[in-house]
């Protein structure tokens, strides 16, 4: 008979690691599996963090290393691999993981977090990495003296158009709405900076290029424009990864997974942790306190199967 | 460790050189970048004699990126011979890397 974990963790961002140190703490038996190698999620893409609490100003990758290497002080066992499917075994799961094998646990943590939202525009698919661009921070520097919009109109977005303000000669925010999601106070310093150019009321519409993106097509209150430039930065928000659980356990309209503080899902024994369940703020201090609600209810649930 | 080239010195390390070349073309700060540098770290000491492994950093050598129509960090291109023969983008997974260095 193979092995049986008390539980799995599926995902390595802040949620997971915190998962991972509860759970240590709780001496459960389990592993860590992850897609990315030594990953730690979406904060790791954040400039500066600056509302965490106790660690004022870090960068986000840092912060991000820092969580593991907490994680790993304790000795975490984290498994490089992609999780296929999960399927319900009498009172277990067996995760079928990329490279064949599987793995059996009476419970996880779901901690799979959210990906970047594609514009779903025409021409966005053709020149992804040829002017289209999800990572500003990574990508901006092939921009120097030249024009991009950011579409987008929450934290990243304006984080995006700021940083892209000091190496391009213009930058466009393309925003749908007439306000901004976005921190007051980094909507004063976008409205400041005179290289920012708000368009507002307005849709993409349609990416356009030849060999490589040339101009952005817009819809603004109706009206149909054109605006010309190198490269479109997309920072429309994420969608939670929770495709892995569709049919297993409920997910609300937009695929969030839907739990409520204690992680408890509506299939028993899985938990979900982090960005990918409903919630009202997401953000690093409440996925890692997802983390810890998540092993708590996991203690409760072990003792009881 | 990886020799740190630019448009100066491309065509005598990267076009000339004997061995095939990996070029990294990455970016500072760039996350992706910093998770596939041990990455490319492991390949490089493991294939010392068959390889050469170099990097551009695109915040300053932005002439060779835009020569190779690099415009996504980090990017891999693989040279034989003065030539491109294959590119991957993103945080690729070492097993992806191994297939193109044929």
């Amino acid at each position: 008979m193979s092995k049986m974990y008390d539980t799995i963790i599926i995902g390595s961002g802040s949620a997971g690691l915190s998962a991972a140190v509860y759970a240590k703490r709780a001496v459960l038996d389990f592993i860590v599996i992850e897609k990315e190698y030594m990953g730690t999620g979406q904060i790791a893409e954040s400039g500066r963090v600056d509302n965490y609490l106790g660690l004022y100003g870090e960068n986000g990758f840092d912060l991000g290393e820092k969580f593991r290497e907490h994680a790993e002080a304790l000795g975490t066992e984290f498994l490089e691999s992609e999780v296929i499917s999960i399927v319900k075994d009498g009172n277990a799961y067996k995760i079928a993981l990329s490279d064949n094998s599987d793995i059996l646990t009476k419970s996880i943590v779901f901690a799979t977090g959210a990906n970047p939202r594609k514009l779903s525009i025409k021409g966005e698919e053709e020149f992804s990495g040829k002017g289209v661009s999800y990572c500003a921070v990574c990508d901006g520097a092939f921009y120097k003296d030249k024009v991009t919009a950011v579409v987008g109109g929450g934290d990243t977005a304006l984080e995006d158009a700021l940083l892209l303000s000091k190496i391009c000669k213009k930058v466009y925010l393309v925003h749908r709405r007439d306000e901004f999601r976005a921190n007051k106070a980094l909507q004063n310093t976008v409205k400041n900076t005179e290289n920012i150019e708000l368009v507002l009321n307005a849709k993409p519409a349609e990416i356009i290029g030849d060999k490589k993106v040339t101009a952005l097509k817009i819809m603004q209150n109706d009206e149909e424009k054109t605006l010309q430039l190198d490269g479109v930065f997309a920072a429309v928000g994420t969608v939670p990864n929770s495709k892995l659980l569709n049919g297993i356990a409920e997910l609300d309209g937009n695929g969030y997974v839907i739990a409520d503080e204690t992680g408890a899902t509506s299939a028993e024994g899985i938990f979900a942790a982090g960005d990918v369940r409903t919630k009202q703020l997401r953000q690093v201090s409440t996925a890692v306190a997802d983390g810890a609600n998540c092993i708590f209810s996991i203690e409760k649930y072990l003792s009881n199967v | 460790m990886a020799l740190r080239v630019n448009s100066e010195n491309f065509e005598s390390e990267v076009l000339k050189s004997e061995l095939p070349v990996l070029a990294d073309f990455y970016s500072d700060s760039c996350v992706p970048c910093k998770r596939l540098s041990p990455i490319i770290s492991q390949l490089e000491s493991e294939r010392s004699d068959s390889l050469k492994v170099v990097k551009v950093n695109i915040n300053f050598d932005t002439e060779l990126a835009e020569k190779y129509e690099v415009q996504a960090a980090p990017t891999l291109i693989y040279f034989k011979n003065g030539e491109e023969t294959a590119r991957l983008r993103g945080a690729v997974k070492k097993a992806e890397i191994e297939e193109i260095l044929i």
